[in-house]
């Protein structure tokens, strides 16, 4: 019996006609590659322009009400700071969410391009597809587009007939099933953070500030996160997002600034 | 990152009408982790000198000691303290004799010279003087402070006025700099007094 693998094709046009000997699967979708001499001196310099940075600080992990997801806002670029608002919890659909770190285009696309496929599994089986299903379709397409510089750094994380549910999947190919995870470059201040304060049984306004408190910690120490912390929940009827807090401001809501007395009021300088 | 990038600063300084401010970050880092929110940048020489470094932090701190150890020489010889302008050309002296293994530093001078006028300056790397009549600055956030300085400086300002100026373009420029920020420190100095405030900033 012919396996159904159109969840596998992509909407991009297939290199190659699909050949007899690879058993009726398609070839793996991919775009059309330049013309270079060198493809291999070329990849390189693609991935030194693209500069796979993952500045950022992302964080999810599940707890007895669900899964908690949570990241902060800063795009940076090298030194200077290019945006201090961008989305990085991206909706794949109402119940499921997925985390961007590393190149801000490709995490956009590749989880479009997956929330397409998973409402394709919907429509074709008539069910949700599982987290675990989305997950490893796109760490399938990650890994076909191996060594060609697309970096992604991703979290999915969903609630499915199984409960909740939570992977790590990056470019290198890597998916890993796991309770906590944190990306990014502010991650091991968000680790210190997390690791300390996670007890299972929360509830979702304990678990909403612990996470907002890992990702505040974060953009202090981390120079390539700050901007605003977002936290979202996902629970048995899809994600919710809870706050959206300013760090600027937690910082001193967290650390009020006391007034303290003047040490000296006036310096007599000579030659007045 | 360069090693001019690697501890990440941000220095600013202005001149007003008979005085001047002087201001920096408090940032001190090792390339994207923040170590200290404190640290210190701008150091007095004498009660009408101050002089920021910006660069990296240790040869800043190597800088300061030899300069105020060449100050204090200076006063006990001369009997008295320093004009700027000689100042300016003791650093530019000491920068280039490291010609060909410099300080990585950037350093800024301000200071109050005959009749209280205002003088400031700053340098690159090897001793280079810019003297300018309104501003300079130096640092990680240096393209964002220029801009900010730039639409926002206007001649002889009182020193309150002068004060919200230089703290606004200081923040609103460490504001887009990843390596700089945590905070500032603003130094407004007139011919009858010094005043010292720290800047609340975003901390991220």
């Amino acid at each position: 019996m012919k396996l159904d693998t159109s969840g596998l094709e992509s909407a991009a046009p297939v290199w190659g006609a699909p050949s007899e000997l690879v058993g009726g699967f398609s070839a793996a979708p991919s775009f059309e590659l330049p013309n270079t001499t060198d493809f291999d001196v070329f990849q390189k310099e693609a991935v030194k322009m693209v500069k796979p940075a993952k500045g950022t600080t992302t964080l999810a992990f599940i707890f007895k009400e669900g899964v908690m997801v949570a990241a902060d806002s800063r795009a940076s670029m090298g030194g200077y700071i290019s945006s201090q608002s961008v989305k990085k919890i991206i909706e794949i659909n109402p119940y499921m969410l997925g985390t961007m770190a590393g190149g801000a285009a490709d995490c956009q696309f590749w989880h479009r391009n997956l929330g397409i496929k998973c409402r394709l599994h919907e429509l074709a089986n008539k069910r949700r597809i599982s987290v675990t299903g989305a997950s490893k379709l796109l760490a399938n397409i990650l890994y076909s587009y191996r060594g060609m510089g697309l970096s992604v750094g991703t979290m999915i994380a969903g609630w499915d007939e199984t409960g909740p549910g939570l992977y790590y999947v990056d470019s290198e190919g890597g998916r890993l099933k796991g309770m906590r995870f944190s990306v990014g470059s502010g991650s091991p201040y968000a680790y210190g953070v997390l690791d300390n304060g996670y007890r299972y049984d929360m509830s979702i306004e304990e678990a909403a500030e612990l996470a907002r408190r890992a990702i505040y910690h974060a953009t202090f120490r981390d120079g390539a996160s700050g901007g605003v912390a977002s936290v979202y929940y996902v629970g048995p009827n899809g994600w919710k997002k809870l706050s959206g807090d300013d760090v600027g401001e937690l910082h001193y809501k967290y650390y009020p600034v006391i007034p303290s007395t003047v040490e000296q009021e006036m310096v007599e300088v000579a030659g007045a | 990152m360069s090693i001019f990038e690697y501890n990440g600063s941000a220095l600013v300084a202005m001149v007003g009408k008979n005085c001047f401010a002087i201001a920096s970050d408090r940032r001190l880092g090792v390339q994207l982790q923040t170590i200290a929110t404190d640290f210190q940048r701008i150091s007095k020489i004498h009660d009408r000198l101050f002089l920021g470094l910006s660069g990296l932090a240790t040869d800043a701190q190597t800088l300061y000691q030899r300069l105020l150890f060449r100050h204090k020489l200076y006063q006990l010889r001369e009997e008295r303290d320093m004009k700027p302008e000689t100042f300016a050309n003791l650093v530019s002296a000491l920068l280039y004799e490291k010609r060909f293994g410099p300080y990585f530093c950037q350093p800024v001078i301000a200071g109050l010279g005959d009749e209280d006028k205002p003088f400031i300056c700053t340098m690159d790397s090897i001793g280079a003087k810019e003297l300018a009549k309104d501003f300079v600055v130096a640092g990680t956030a240096s393209e964002s402070l220029y801009g900010a300085c730039e639409s926002m400086f206007k001649e002889d300002m009182e020193p309150e006025e002068l004060f919200e100026t230089v703290s606004q373009a200081l923040l609103s420029s460490v504001d887009r700099d990843c390596l700089s920020g945590w905070g500032g420190h603003v130094y407004v100095v007139t011919p009858t007094e010094v005043k010292e405030r720290i800047l609340k900033g975003r901390m991220d």
